[in-house]
C-alpha cells in the first residue's frame, strides 16, 4: 500500500501528521503534508488509513498498487 | 412597544427557502447557543435557506454545502463579506483577500503557525496558564471567562508579536472592550483604539527589531521592492489580535462548560493528559462537538448552486457546528466521543483560508487542560449566577462561573 498527497489541496491541517506521524510529517514553509514512507508497512496500514479519512480537504488517497503492475 | 424587524427578501429569493431565522437573536428561554443551530436541523429546515434579517443572507447547513463553498473561494469570496454590510471596514490581510492577494501576507505568516513552530512556543503557553490558574485555585471559585480563557489568548498575542509584558494589561482592556461591546460606535471606537496602539507599537519596533512576528512583518515591508505597506502590517496584526481572542475564549468556555457538568469525561481526560494520540483525539472531537465560528462569505458571481440560484454580492452564513454535526458524515453526531476515530471536522475552516492558527488553538487548549485537571479536576457550574449568551459569527458565553472544593 501507498499513499498519495495533493500538494495543490493540502492546506496544512496536519491532521494526518498528528494521528500517523511515522507516515506523515509537514514542511517548515507551508506546513503542508509529507508524505515520509515510499510504502506503508503493514503493522501501520491502519493508522495510516484513519489519517487519510481524516484529512478535511481529501487530499490524501490510498493506492493499493503500483502504477503500471500487472497483478 | 417593539418595532417589527425590518426584513430583506430579494426578488430572486423563492418565499419556499425563507426562513424566520435571526443569526444574533438570544431568546430568553435559550441555555446553549448550539441549541439555536439544531433546531434548525430538528425541525427540517431546507439545506440551503434565506435568512431576511441583519440585511438578509443565505444559510447552508449541510456538511457537504458548507465544505463546497470553502473549497470554491472563486465563487464564495471573503472580500468585503459581513452581516449586517458595513462600509469602511478594513481589509484584514491575509484573511480579507482572496488568492492570489492572500499569499503575500499567508506565506509570511504560515512557516510561524506550523506545527512545529508552535510547539516551540508550548513552554511560554504553560508558564502563562500557570500563573492565571495560581490566582484562583485555592480561592474555590472563579469566572473562567475574566479569569481565564479570555486572558490567555491576549498573553499570548503579545508573546506572538514581541510586545512589552507591561502592555498586557492594556491589551486585555482592549480585548475586553472588543469581546463584549455590542453598540457599533463603542465598537469602531475600540477598534480605532487597537489600531491607535498598534500604529505606535510598530513605530517602536522598527527600532528594537526582535525574534517576533511583528519583526518579520516589519523586515517583510522594508524588503526593497516590497509591496507590503505599513497599513497592511497593521491590518495583519489587528487581524492576528481579534482572530486568536473570542474564538479561543469562546471555545475554551464550551469545553470547560462541558468537563463541569460530565464527571466521566473530566476523569476521561485527566487519564490520558501525557498521551498525545488520545489527548488528540479528545481535543478533536470536542472542537467537532464546539464549533463556535459561523462563517461569511460574499458571492462573487451570479451562480446556481444545487438549485438554488445565488446573486452577486448575496451574502451567505457558514454554521460550522451544524456541519459537524450532521449524520450524513458523522456516526452520532450529537454524542460527544471522545475517542471518535473518524473526524473530519471543518472547525478550522478549509481550502484557501484554513485557520492559519489552528495549531496555536490546539496547543493553547491542551496544555490548559493539561495544566488545569491536575490542580482542579473536580468543578461544577454555580448555578446560583446568571450567564449571559451571546450568538452571531462567534458564539458562546459571556460569564463562565465555576467552583471547586479548594484545598488549602
Amino acid at each position: 500500500m501507498k499513499v498519495i498527497a495533493n500538494l495543490a489541496i493540502c492546506q496544512g491541517h496536519a491532521r494526518c501528521a498528528q494521528i500517523c506521524p511515522q507516515v506523515f510529517g509537514t514542511d517548515a514553509e507551508l506546513g503542508r503534508v509529507i508524505v515520509r514512507l515510499e510504502r506503508i508497512p503493514s503493522a501501520i496500514e491502519e493508522q495510516t488509513r484513519l489519517a487519510v479519512r481524516n484529512c478535511p480537504e481529501g487530499a490524501l488517497r490510498l493506492a493499493s498498487k503500483d502504477p503500471g503492475s500487472s497483478s | 412597544m417593539s418595532t417589527p424587524k425590518l426584513k430583506t427578501i430579494p426578488p430572486h429569493v423563492p418565499p419556499h427557502l425563507v426562513l424566520d431565522f435571526d443569526l444574533f437573536e438570544v431568546s430568553p428561554d435559550l441555555h446553549d447557543p448550539f441549541d439555536k443551530w439544531q433546531s434548525l436541523a430538528d425541525a427540517g429546515a431546507p439545506p440551503i435557506f434565506w435568512s431576511p434579517h441583519n440585511g438578509g443572507h443565505w444559510i447552508f447547513l449541510k456538511y457537504e454545502d458548507v465544505r463546497a463553498a470553502y473549497r470554491d473561494h472563486e465563487t464564495f469570496s471573503n472580500r468585503h463579506q459581513s452581516i449586517p454590510k458595513t462600509q469602511g471596514w478594513p481589509l484584514l490581510q491575509p484573511n480579507g483577500v482572496d488568492p492570489p492577494d492572500n499569499s503575500k501576507f499567508r506565506n509570511l505568516l504560515l512557516p510561524l503557525f506550523t506545527p512545529a513552530a508552535v510547539a516551540a512556543m508550548q513552554a511560554e503557553i504553560r508558564r502563562r496558564t500557570r500563573l492565571l490558574i495560581d490566582a484562583f485555585a485555592t480561592r474555590g471559585q472563579c469566572d473562567f471567562v475574566a479569569e481565564f480563557s479570555g486572558k490567555l489568548p491576549t498573553g499570548l498575542f503579545i508573546q506572538l508579536m514581541g510586545m512589552d509584558e507591561t502592555r498586557l494589561t492594556e491589551f486585555i482592556a482592549l480585548a475586553d472592550v472588543f469581546m463584549r461591546v455590542e453598540d457599533p460606535a463603542a465598537k469602531a471606537q475600540n477598534v480605532r483604539d487597537i489600531y491607535g496602539v498598534l500604529d505606535e507599537f510598530f513605530r517602536h519596533k522598527g527600532q528594537h527589531p526582535g525574534n517576533d512576528i511583528a519583526s518579520v512583518l516589519l523586515r517583510a515591508r522594508d524588503t526593497p521592492s516590497s509591496s507590503v505597506t505599513h497599513q497592511e502590517v497593521i491590518d495583519c496584526t489587528f487581524l492576528l489580535f481579534v482572530a486568536g481572542l473570542d474564538t479561543v475564549t469562546s471555545t475554551m468556555n464550551c469545553i470547560w462548560r462541558y468537563l463541569a457538568t460530565v464527571p466521566a469525561a473530566r476523569t476521561e481526560i485527566a487519564a490520558c493528559l501525557e498521551q498525545p494520540d488520545k489527548l488528540n483525539r479528545a481535543l478533536e472531537e470536542l472542537f467537532r462537538y464546539y464549533a463556535v465560528s459561523n462563517i461569511y462569505r460574499r458571492v462573487n458571481r451570479d451562480t446556481v448552486y444545487k438549485g438554488v440560484q445565488l446573486k452577486t454580492d448575496d451574502m451567505v452564513v457558514l454554521p460550522d457546528n451544524l456541519a459537524n454535526r450532521d449524520p450524513a458524515v458523522f456516526d452520532d453526531p450529537q454524542e460527544v466521543d471522545l475517542t471518535r476515530k473518524v473526524n473530519p471536522h471543518l472547525t478550522f475552516g478549509l481550502g484557501v483560508h484554513r485557520c492559519l492558527g489552528s495549531h496555536l488553538a490546539k496547543l493553547e487548549v491542551s496544555t490548559a487542560l493539561q495544566e488545569w485537571l491536575p490542580r482542579i479536576p473536580d468543578f461544577r457550574i454555580d448555578t446560583d449566577i446568571p450567564v449571559k449568551i451571546f450568538a452571531g459569527p462567534v458564539m458562546g458565553y459571556r460569564s463562565l462561573p465555576l467552583k471547586w472544593d479548594a484545598r488549602a
